[in-house]
């Protein structure tokens, strides 16, 4: 890799506030006049509503806006488009899950807006529901839309290839079926958002959304009010993981209760509200068959994808067809075919989370890979090894491979965990796994495109302010876009001064998801910061003569390679201090500096009747590996050592990139081992409190070991890809196949929970 | 019911009225604009909302603000020094201890608490310390390296 002078360096977070408590969160906020805003939801998973009376409710000292449907305009949200629109912001006479929002009040103080809830009188017909997604899709059962059949939100098939031909062609053929369960985003902030319509119509809304973007044109589309007269102000975030990459309700019903009461309202769901109603990842059924040829090579792959949509639409229809792209591009496999299914449920709904699909097929395709390599006498890194790709490969689906360090990953993850040592190791109980993943670098999968923007602005005392439009949800990117900034322009990092987040001044940016920052809102950085600096050279020539091709900007002062007018090189180099060149420009020619830059990459729309395209301009790598140590007699898996290698490009700041990544890996063993939510005969969430919906703490994790293979990408910002979700993707199957060689049990049930496994070694051991 | 407490919060002492009700974390935060103090959970299952109470790391969302009349409260405002970082804080800084920083606050203050009682904690006893603060963004290796940084530094 090259060696830059900021880029690629451990420079810490300029977020200083985060250590002294000065962060303003959206809680933090505290207006004049503010009202406290609460929501009415269903205590039933499926009935209609007869009707509401929530005349006491408004009569109640203190309480200054009822809202329900009716003071709506009626407008459904839009998420992913048409057609899959199936939401209003307040339920429109049904509600399908329980936690449904039906009405919402604003009121003086907490107190009071609960008070206000209930007294609001709700005549419910309740109606049969369905959990099951596979119960939902037979015939008679409860229809949770009235313009959906059997529950079926979405039916695919996709054919790339021939997998028919191809199982015929195989020598052994391996069928299973793996369910992985939901999981909650866990953000430690709760959702929540301050909105208020102001005199002149203009909605003002304080949220920590990863996309302004997509709020501010959900708002105008819902409020029917055009989008220059919605400004999101964004806050710092308590995390994201793509629970706030879209409108949330908060935001909408915020919004709604200021217009009623024309006062500033904050509404902050409680944990209970958060673990319950929000979005989770969607649960899977898969059905995965996969043919070999004795020596390994993998032949074809089918699945068949029975996604748990949940009550409504929100992003689903967009998370499988990406897992379904996916499934034909981890490994090589030329023949695939994927059937999928979104099916709705009276529960809480899918949404994007972290690997958008990709956690729940990878877990199946990975697990299985260990149980053909156990039948075929092949050691499982051997398989893998096997059966990858290089640079160059484009996949079943599309992608275009321009760069590759999947064998890199899988043989330092190997190396770094001491894979050979554990495998020959008669350590009983104790098991080596290990999993890769491809994941993209942003996506083209909205309609809207895939843009990022910035705008870099020169000042006449040598700062500069760098204007993005673009989320840092933790995700360290106000730190390493400015590092981009500052490489691209030659300036130090402490020059740089960003400003992030508010629409009516920051340029458009279709926000933080899908891994885009660093390569999509990167580019767009340094072309904005390329287009300044070309400006800067221009504005010295006119000053001091000279070629523009003859200077460069080094720690903010333009200098020349040669020699101008009376100056000689080397005698007194030519230096001319960034400031001055602004003021020269300013000051002498009337013209401010302002470098803009845009960028979209070449990437291809998914075509929606084939499931195709080449919908990232770059793809990331990783190989996961883990040590477990499983305890027989209870079932409890010790998680001893696990190790995250990965290909991101360049990194722009190793430290943001071994955070991102240990984080993925925290999230993915709660994803393996523990996180999951229960539902009764009714449809409640029993697991409503951190208490119960048990995220790791520090205790179940070892130190989290990273590795950052060396390759780059043309296409990325200094050669930089994205690498918030990939670390997420291959924790699970590292974690369940390191059970499989400690034990000889493969659990196909996530989360693989001390029971499941406990059982599955007595079954196992049984057959013995 | 309103009550008046007396309380000395970061070296300064306040005396509030209060209602009987009220959380430390809510009085801390709503009242007294120490809003570096979050609120997670409200059950005292997350830590975001730690505070030190007396010497001790305490849930502020579980204490109610009269239980605490007469004592001495250290919250995440209180580490700077003169208005420079303390040393816990420029290590979680400079080894990036931190992501979206949610559960900062409440997790200096538990390292905080440790490390006056304990200056060269070993891994375990860093472990143990902050068992109970939440995070989702890092994973925790950072987290346990810089206290240990620090403690290291004691040495």
């Amino acid at each position: 890799m090259k060696t830059f002078t900021v880029v690629g360096k451990r420079i810490p977070n300029i977020d200083i506030e985060k250590v002294t408590g000065d962060a303003k969160y959206v809680n933090d906020l505290f207006f004049p006049n503010m009202l406290c805003g609460k929501i009415l939801r269903s205590p039933y998973a499926h009935a209609n509503i007869k009707s509401i009376d929530v005349s006491r409710a408004k009569k109640l000292e203190g309480v200054k806006a009822v809202v329900t449907f009716k003071d709506t305009l009626g407008i459904k949200w839009i998420q992913v488009g048409p057609p899959f629109e199936d939401k209003y912001p307040l339920s429109e006479g049904k509600v399908r899950y329980v936690g449904d929002e039906i009405a919402a009040v604003a009121a003086i103080d907490e107190n009071t807006a609960e008070k206000a809830l209930s007294l609001i009188k709700v005549d419910y017909e309740k109606l049969p529901s369905v959990f099951n997604p596979e119960e939902a899709m037979l015939p008679g059962a409860p229809q949770i839309h009235e313009h959906v059949e059997n529950n079926i939100s979405v039916h695919r098939v996709r054919n790339y290839g021939n997998a028919e031909k191809a199982f015929q062609k195989s020598d052994l053929i391996f069928e299973d079926k793996f369910v992985v369960g939901p999981q909650s985003h866990g953000n430690l902030e709760p959702n929540g958002s301050i909105s208020y319509f102001d005199e002149k119509g203009v909605l003002h809304v304080w949220s920590s959304t990863q996309s302004p973007y997509f709020v501010r044109k959900e708002l105008s589309h819902i409020f029917d009010i055009p989008v220059s007269k919605v400004i999101i102000k964004r806050m710092y975030a308590g995390g994201g993981f793509g629970a706030r990459s879209k409108v949330c309700e908060d935001e909408i019903i915020s919004a709604l209760l200021s217009q009623k009461s024309g006062q500033p309202v904050k509404v902050i769901y409680s944990r209970e509200e958060e673990l319950t109603t929000t979005r989770i990842r969607h649960p899977m059924i898969m059905y995965l068959k996969t043919g070999v040829k004795k020596d390994g090579n993998f032949m074809a792959r089918e699945m068949k994808i029975i996604a748990d949509n949940g009550a409504y639409n929100h992003c689903g229809p967009a998370v499988l067809g990406y897992a379904v792209m996916v499934t034909s591009s981890l490994y090589k496999v030329k023949d695939v075919k994927v059937e999928s299914y979104l099916v709705y449920t009276n529960k809480h709904f899918g949404g994007p989370y972290r690997g958008y699909g990709v956690p729940q097929v990878a877990f199946a395709i990975e697990s299985q890979i260990d149980k053909i390599a156990k039948e075929l006498g092949i050691d499982p890194l051997e398989l893998r090894l096997k059966n990858i790709y290089e640079k160059g490969y484009v996949t079943p689906c599309g992608f275009k491979i321009t760069s590759c360090g999947l064998k890199e990953c899988l043989e330092k993850a190997a190396e770094a965990i001491g894979y050979k040592d554990i495998k020959k190791s008669s350590d009983p109980f104790t098991g080596v796994g290990i999993a890769s993943l491809i994941h993209c670098s942003g996506a083209r999968v909205y309609a809207d495109g895939d843009f990022s923007s910035a705008t870099v602005k020169a000042n006449s005392d040598g700062f500069v302010t760098l204007l993005v439009g673009n989320a840092d949800c933790g995700t360290w990117s106000n730190t390493t876009l400015s590092q981009i900034a500052a490489e691209e322009l030659g300036v130090s990092m402490d020059k740089i001064h960003l400003i992030c987040m508010d629409t009516e001044k920051t340029p458009m940016d279709m926000g933080s998801w899908g891994s885009r920052t660093t390569f999509i809102a990167g580019n767009a950085v340094k072309i904005a910061a390329r287009d300044l600096k070309e400006q800067l050279i221009r504005a010295t020539v006119k000053e001091l003569g000279g070629k523009e091709k003859d200077f460069y900007i080094n720690d903010g002062i333009i200098q020349s390679y040669k020699s101008i007018g009376k100056v000689k090189l080397g005698e007194s180099t030519v230096q001319f201090p960034l400031g001055d060149a602004v003021l020269a420009s300013t000051e002498r020619i009337g013209q401010s500096l302002y470098g803009k830059g845009h960028y979209e990459p070449n990437s291809e729309f998914i075509d929606r009747s084939t499931g195709t395209g080449n919908i990232s301009a770059a793809y990331s790598f990783a190989a996961h590996a883990a040590k477990v140590k499983v305890d027989p007699d209870t079932g409890e898996t010790l998680l001893e050592d696990f190790v995250g290698v990965h290909d991101v490009g360049q990194p722009i700041n190793p430290i943001a990139v071994e955070g991102q990544i240990q984080g993925a890996i925290a999230q993915g063993v709660g994803y393996a081992l523990m996180e999951k939510f229960t539902y009764d005969d009714n449809g409640n969430v029993l697991e409503n409190s951190f208490a119960d919906y048990k995220m790791p703490t520090v205790m179940d994790l070892p130190f989290l070991k990273t590795h950052i293979v060396d390759i780059v990408d043309d296409e990325g910002p200094f050669g930089a890809k994205g690498v918030g979700e990939p670390g997420i993707i291959p924790v699970a199957p590292a974690i369940i196949n390191a059970i499989y060689d400690a034990t000889g049990s493969q659990i196909k049930i996530l989360p693989a929970t001390p029971e499941k496994i406990y059982w599955g070694i007595k079954k196992d051991r049984s057959k013995l | 019911m309103k009550k008046e407490i007396s309380l000395i919060i970061n070296d300064i002492k306040h005396d509030i009225l209060v209602e009987s009700n009220r959380t430390l974390q809510e009085l801390l935060s709503k009242q007294l604009d120490l809003t570096g103090t979050k609120h997670g959970c409200g059950t005292g299952d997350c830590g975001a909302c730690t505070v030190i109470v007396d010497g001790n790391a305490v849930c502020s969302c579980l204490v109610l603000a009269v239980e605490v009349n007469g004592s001495r409260i250290l919250t995440v405002e209180g580490l700077k020094k003169d208005r420079k970082l303390s040393e816990l804080q420029q290590v979680f800084l400079d080894l990036g201890a931190f992501q979206c920083g949610f559960c900062t606050p409440g997790m200096l203050m538990s390292a905080k608490a440790l490390l006056d009682s304990n200056s060269c904690p070993s891994i375990e006893d860093i472990k143990r310390a902050i068992a109970g603060n939440l995070c989702r963004c890092t994973g925790y290796t950072k987290i346990v390296d810089a206290i240990k940084t620090v403690g290291h530094d004691n040495n």
